[in-house]
């Protein structure tokens, strides 16, 4: 917990010009993420008082740093600010002195994660060991969640888009029937008839795919813009690969020129006279 | 013909066209339903989860929702003891969350406590033996989970153990308690293995016991109606506690889940969009195609506003067939993405994103007629505005 203690500042102030050194230095630092900085409008050389508590808030401390916290996508919605302290000056403000949450351990180059963890574990009581794998895989389930939300949402927009598609083709070749009529009326042959409309309709998603494609690039710049913004972070939040562009631009070629072969294919096989309305 | 006959008759003159429009009229109208049951459905299923036993108030540590940190507060029976005295106020009971420790032969078992005062809880409900009576000491409650995990039953007697010590290898606290009954903790997450005891036995076990330290307070007001006027009342005089009724707590959960609720919005007008264009193309095209027909009935009579009805109505009636597939696909496909979604690690398992009700049903049915007979109004203007004679004639050629 964290409050402005705007009454001390000057007092402190004064105590340090008039060379009270030993009792600055006994005064803990903290360091401070940037969004909590300008939240409480902070800055270094601040002094804050913490407590566990709000009618304990005994413990001054002085803003020794501001740091830029790092990207963390399991932390961003929670707006949680974050400050650090040195492990001796907040076991003492929680009274728990001499306990820890986790330990991390560095191994020699060539020492397996797993087999020291488990190692650690057979000795343990009271704490379990985990390799950086295992925990950045168990972390993790939240984003494997919600890429899987993703995929699922993915396949019915693609459903969706290619009836859309093939609706679309369908109208627009069918729109060509007076014209198709009368080519066949001087002896253009089907499969010319059939060679153009799939031209087209080629054509046609080939500029589709190329306009989807920029508009993609502008949504996500649109996306990583908002929400950059909305949570105060540097993440990314969408990312358009190569691959990415690929899949929707072959994907969208082959449904729009099956699409627009079929449509053709209808086309071609209807009598010329049925094409001009007479039939 | 009149009216519906004529737009399904012409809707029928081309059946493949008629129905893939209708086909992508039932996906997006699919989609609009998922979107708008999500949008709804995590405020509704939290705000029904939050008051599934009647609690209408969450007291916490300043600064932090119900445990969302491990912060506690102190002097629960003090506290519970003021608030109590409210008359607004039917029940408040205090509950501590903690980690404690079991063993099943060799293994330990790491499980989560809960410490209740079962006069007044609001976590769980019982499914086979007995509840805990204010002053036992000796009982345990276990969850499903927990009473596979640790293979104990109504009646065995668990040694639990709080407060595990690496440095001396023992257990700072332990305590042998009977099983009374099994339970159905109302916020774990699927499999969580939970047991609970009275408050005081966990304080024990959780070395809690010195300044009654919990977890959370809850607070039951009589009258639903007085919940917010109760928890302003209590934020006045304990200011040093985090007071949030039910309302508040929707509101930090409906902030921390923005992602989804943004996401259904934007899936919902893009399925709109998609839903206009589509509607709005096959009637420009039908129109264009039919427009020697159209002359011919104004020639012999029928009034302007009958057209651009039929043609309105015509859109109407697309988007009614599309919408009814649409909401028997979208109940389908909301059952799939909710089993998706719910399985986030640590969400309650009694958690749903996708909740069907009627009003999301409605408004997702009324948003897309609306929408369909808009699509409608360009071909329908064209088909008012076409040239009688001209068209006429250019047909007899």
């Amino acid at each position: 917990m964290i409050t402005r203690a705007r009454k001390l500042g000057g007092l402190l102030l004064l105590l340090v010009t008039a060379g009270a050194r030993c009792l600055w230095a006994q005064v803990p630092a903290i360091a401070i993420e940037r969004q909590l900085a300008r939240q409480f409008d902070l800055s270094v050389g601040d002094t804050v008082s913490l407590g566990t508590q709000v009618d304990s808030l005994n413990l001054l401390v002085i803003v020794g740093a501001i740091y830029e916290p790092r990207p963390d996508p399991a932390e961003i919605a929670k707006r949680e600010r974050h400050l650090r302290m040195h492990l001796p000056d907040l076991a003492s403000l929680l009274g728990a002195a001499d306990r820890v949450d986790r330990i991390s351990i560095g191994l020699r180059p060539g020492i397996s994660a797993d087999s020291a963890a488990a190692i650690l574990d057979r000795g343990a009581y009271g704490y379990r060991a985990f390799s950086s794998e295992a925990i950045a895989s168990e972390s993790s389930q939240t984003f494997l969640v919600v890429s899987r939300f993703h995929r699922a949402i993915a396949v019915i927009t693609v459903v969706a888009s290619a009836v859309f598609l093939l609706c679309i083709m369908l109208l627009k070749v069918e729109e060509r029937r007076l014209d198709a009529a009368v080519m066949r009326f001087v002896g253009v042959r089907r499969r010319t008839i059939f060679g153009a409309l799939l031209l087209e309709a080629s054509l046609i998603a080939v500029l589709g795919s190329a306009l989807g494609t920029v508009l993609a690039y502008l949504a996500g710049a649109a996306t990583n813009a908002y929400y950059r913004r909305f949570f105060d972070t540097i993440l990314t939040f969408s990312i358009i690969t190569p691959g990415i562009v690929a899949f929707g631009v072959v994907l969208s070629l082959v449904l729009g020129a099956l699409a627009g072969a079929f449509a053709a294919w209808r086309l071609v096989r209807t009598r010329p006279l049925v094409l001009w309305g007479r039939g | 013909m009149r009216g519906l006959g004529w737009s399904l008759k012409g809707l029928g003159r081309h059946r493949l066209r008629s129905a893939l429009s209708v086909a992508g009229i039932a996906i997006s109208a699919a989609m609009l339903l998922d979107m708008v049951m999500l949008s709804g459905g995590i405020e509704k299923s939290f705000a029904e989860l939050l008051l599934a036993r009647g609690y209408h108030i969450r007291l916490t540590p300043k600064g932090t929702l119900p445990f969302d940190t491990e912060a506690t507060l102190s002097g629960a029976g003090r506290l519970i003891a003021a608030i109590r005295r409210d008359s607004s106020v039917e029940a408040a009971g205090a509950v501590l969350g903690t980690s404690l420790y079991s063993r099943r032969n060799d293994s330990l078992v790491t499980l989560f406590g809960y410490g209740i005062q079962p006069e007044a809880q609001a976590l769980y409900t019982l499914e086979s033996g007995h509840d805990l009576g204010p002053a036992d000491t000796t009982g345990v409650l276990l969850s499903l989970p927990a009473a596979h995990l640790l293979g104990a039953g109504l009646g065995d007697s668990v040694t639990f153990m709080g407060r595990l010590d690496p440095q001396v290898v023992t257990a700072a606290v332990g305590r042998k308690l009977v099983v009374r009954g099994i339970v159905r903790w109302v916020y774990d997450y699927r499999g969580q293995p939970s047991v609970g005891t009275v408050l005081p036995a966990m304080q024990s076990l959780a070395g809690q016991r010195i300044g009654d330290h919990v977890s959370l307070l809850m607070v039951k007001v009589r009258e639903d109606t007085a919940a917010a006027l109760v928890a302003a009342r209590l934020r006045t005089a304990f200011p040093q506690l985090e007071v949030n009724s039910v309302a508040d707590l929707v509101r930090h959960f409906k902030q921390r889940l923005v992602y989804f609720r943004q996401l259904s919005y934007i899936l919902a007008s893009m399925s709109l969009v998609v839903t206009v264009l589509l509607i709005g193309t096959l009637l420009t095209i039908t129109v264009n195609e039919r427009l020697g027909e159209i002359a011919t009935l104004r020639a012999i009579g029928i009034s302007r506003a009958t057209v651009v009805r039929e043609i309105l109505l015509e859109g109407a009636v697309l988007t009614l067939l599309g919408s009814s597939l649409g909401i028997v696909l979208g109940l389908l496909t909301a059952r799939y993405l909710d089993s998706i979604l719910t399985s986030f690690p640590g969400l309650p398992a009694a958690f749903s994103f996708f909740v069907p009700r009627g009003d999301s049903l409605t408004t997702a049915a009324l948003v897309l007629l609306l929408t369909g007979v808009l699509a409608a109004l360009y071909p329908a203007w064209l088909a008012a505005r076409a040239p009688i004679a001209a068209t006429l004639r250019t047909e007899a050629t």
